[in-house]
């Protein structure tokens, strides 16, 4: 299988996906969380400076803050999502795809330094590049892993207008490639829509417009919809 | 059953198990909030929860479209979320962790824990005796800026100075002190990933740098100034670098020598111990940045009240380390 999906078995006997997810969108997500803190410690700069004396301290401890706390408070407190996650639609969960704890994600991230050597996530790359899931080596040790989690998008239905039987049986794959097609002919241009339609002439009868309303017909019908 | 008379039959349930996550599951903090919260009960949430898992068994099984069993997935996958997570940290229970837990855990890598005291003490020995012996050898390790910075430190002719800065205020330092040294410690834990060899490198350089900083500085004669500034936060300051060390060492042999269990298994446990090691390690290195902003800078203060309370705060870091937690809470039962 090409599927980077890691399937978790819960105690209720289904199967978490968990999709997980390359070096790739979680360097860019490491870049936005790099520029946002970059710009905090930049501005807190600024303003300390007016401060004189005592603003250094308050400085280093801030820029010290922003090192090393806020990827743990990040990813601890808001589900596992820095900013740049979340811009990138990323999540770090535990292995068993449960929400990830204080501890692991202090671990994962204290081990950074081990990922970021000898240069530019050197370690980090070659490990997540070998991991079936994509982990670099901080994350295999807290128990971690970086998932895609996409936010929740509004829920395609199929179109309600006339039910049809199929002119000929049709397999469980074939209905289920014809309800799949009602649900998704939304986001398709009717040219296509009529060329994907076309394919199912043996069950429709028809080419064309009608066929593709046939179709949604046929749909219907084997969602029950009467 | 047909999906539309699935779904119809179950719709209702599952907007209400819907409405539960938003307004109590996804978060401690919404639970909090909803106190009148009127729909679906949290005591019958599990049941509805094995319920939904069931339905999507039966629909993925029954092979009903994307709208549905992604629809069930991601409410089971909220749900689970909800049930599964890590309870929230409690003040409490930081507290019970610093007075008992983590000087168990300290104590329980007692191996690892005096390999590496031992390096770090016999390196800083090793480095105090040579440069004591050899006064020029401590040019192979800083250039003369770094040296003449050093001696203006701890200059004895300048009695009103601070000790052990060049400039800076009291909060300035503090805040160095923490990002320099916390840093420092947590490195020491995590470069023990690799093979352990990374913990020792660190442990052995720390000590050799301190080792030929105070050799030199006893030898032109500043040791009066150093002794007293080092000697107040030396207690915290130390240990913490070696419980660092000890950490990044079991981490280290967790790696090389896994034993009975599968390597990755070694290293997760590896890392939850070395996890919590480094808190423990953080707290001690806040307290000793403290007392070293704060206390160790002092000029004035005649060196045997530096000493005295150098003295007992080395008694009372390893007096916790040593003794905190041993009186463990008995469960009440009958008795043995």
């Amino acid at each position: 299988m090409l599927d980077t999906f890691r399937e978790v078995h819960t105690p209720e006997g289904v199967a978490l996906h968990l999709p997980a997810a390359g070096p790739v969108p979680r360097a860019l997500a490491w870049l936005i969380d790099l520029a946002i803190r970059i710009g905090v410690i930049g501005a807190l700069g600024a303003m300390l400076g007016l401060l004189g004396r005592a603003g250094i301290g308050v400085y280093l401890v801030c820029s010290f803050l922003m090192l090393w706390g806020y990827p743990v408070v990040c990813e601890a407190m808001f589900d596992g999502q820095t900013p740049g996650k979340r811009a990138l639609e990323l999540r770090v969960v535990s292995a068993d795809g449960a929400p990830v704890g204080w501890l692991a994600a202090f671990v994962r991230n204290l081990l950074r330094t081990v990922d970021m050597l000898p240069v530019g996530y050197g370690f980090g790359l070659v490990a997540s590049l070998c991991d079936p899931y994509g982990r670099r080596i901080g994350d295999m040790v807290a128990g971690t892993l970086v998932v895609h989690a996409p936010r929740e998008r509004p829920r395609r239905h199929a179109p309600v207008e006339g039910v049809h039987a199929p002119l000929r049986p049709l397999l469980p794959a074939e209905q289920m490639a014809v309800i799949a097609f009602a649900e998704r002919a939304a986001a398709l241009t009717p040219e296509r829509q009529e060329e994907l339609a076309d394919i199912a002439e043996p069950a429709t009868g028809a080419r064309g417009a009608a066929g593709v309303a046939r179709l949604f017909g046929i749909a219907n019908w084997l969602l029950g919809r009467r | 059953m047909r999906q539309a008379h699935f779904v119809a039959r179950h719709e209702r349930e599952w907007e209400a198990f819907a409405q539960w996550l938003d307004a109590r599951g996804d978060s401690p903090r919404g639970a909090r909030a909803s106190r009148g919260w009127q729909g679906l009960r949290d005591e019958d949430m599990p049941a509805r929860y094995r319920r939904l898992c069931q339905q999507l068994a039966l629909a993925r099984r029954r092979g009903y479209s994307p709208e549905v069993t992604a629809r069930l997935q991601a409410l089971m996958q909220r749900g689970h979320n909800a049930l599964y997570r890590p309870a929230p940290p409690r003040w409490r229970r930081a507290l019970e962790f610093l007075l008992a837990d983590f000087p168990r855990l300290v104590r329980a890598q007692r191996g690892c824990l005096w390999a590496s005291a031992a390096l770090f003490a016999l390196s800083m020995l090793g480095m105090y005796l040579a440069v004591r012996w050899r006064p020029e050898l401590v040019h192979s390790l800083f250039d003369p800026r770094q040296l003449a910075q050093f001696e203006s430190m701890y200059d004895p002719a300048a009695p009103e100075a601070k000790l052990g800065r060049d400039s800076g205020s009291d909060l300035a330092m503090f805040g160095y002190y923490i990002a320099n040294n916390i840093g420092i410690g947590f490195r020491t834990f995590a470069s023990g990933l690799l093979a352990g060899v990374g913990s020792l490198a660190a442990l052995a350089f720390n000590g050799v740098v301190f080792g030929a900083v105070a050799a030199h500085l006893q030898g032109i004669g500043h040791g009066g100034p150093f002794w007293r500034f080092v000697v107040g936060h030396s207690a915290p300051e130390l240990s913490a670098i070696v419980v660092a060390g000890a950490a990044g060492l079991r981490l280290g042999l967790d790696l090389v020598a896994p034993g009975r269990r599968s390597r990755l298994d070694a290293l997760v446990e590896g890392g939850k111990a070395g996890g919590k090691l480094c808190i423990g390690v953080f707290a001690m290195l806040l307290f000793a940045a403290f007392v070293e902003a704060f206390w160790s800078s002092i000029g004035w203060m005649p060196a045997p009240v530096k000493f005295a309370v150098g003295a007992a705060l080395w008694a009372l870091v390893l007096g916790w380390l040593c003794l905190a937690g041993r009186i463990r809470d008995v469960p009440a039962g009958p008795a043995a």
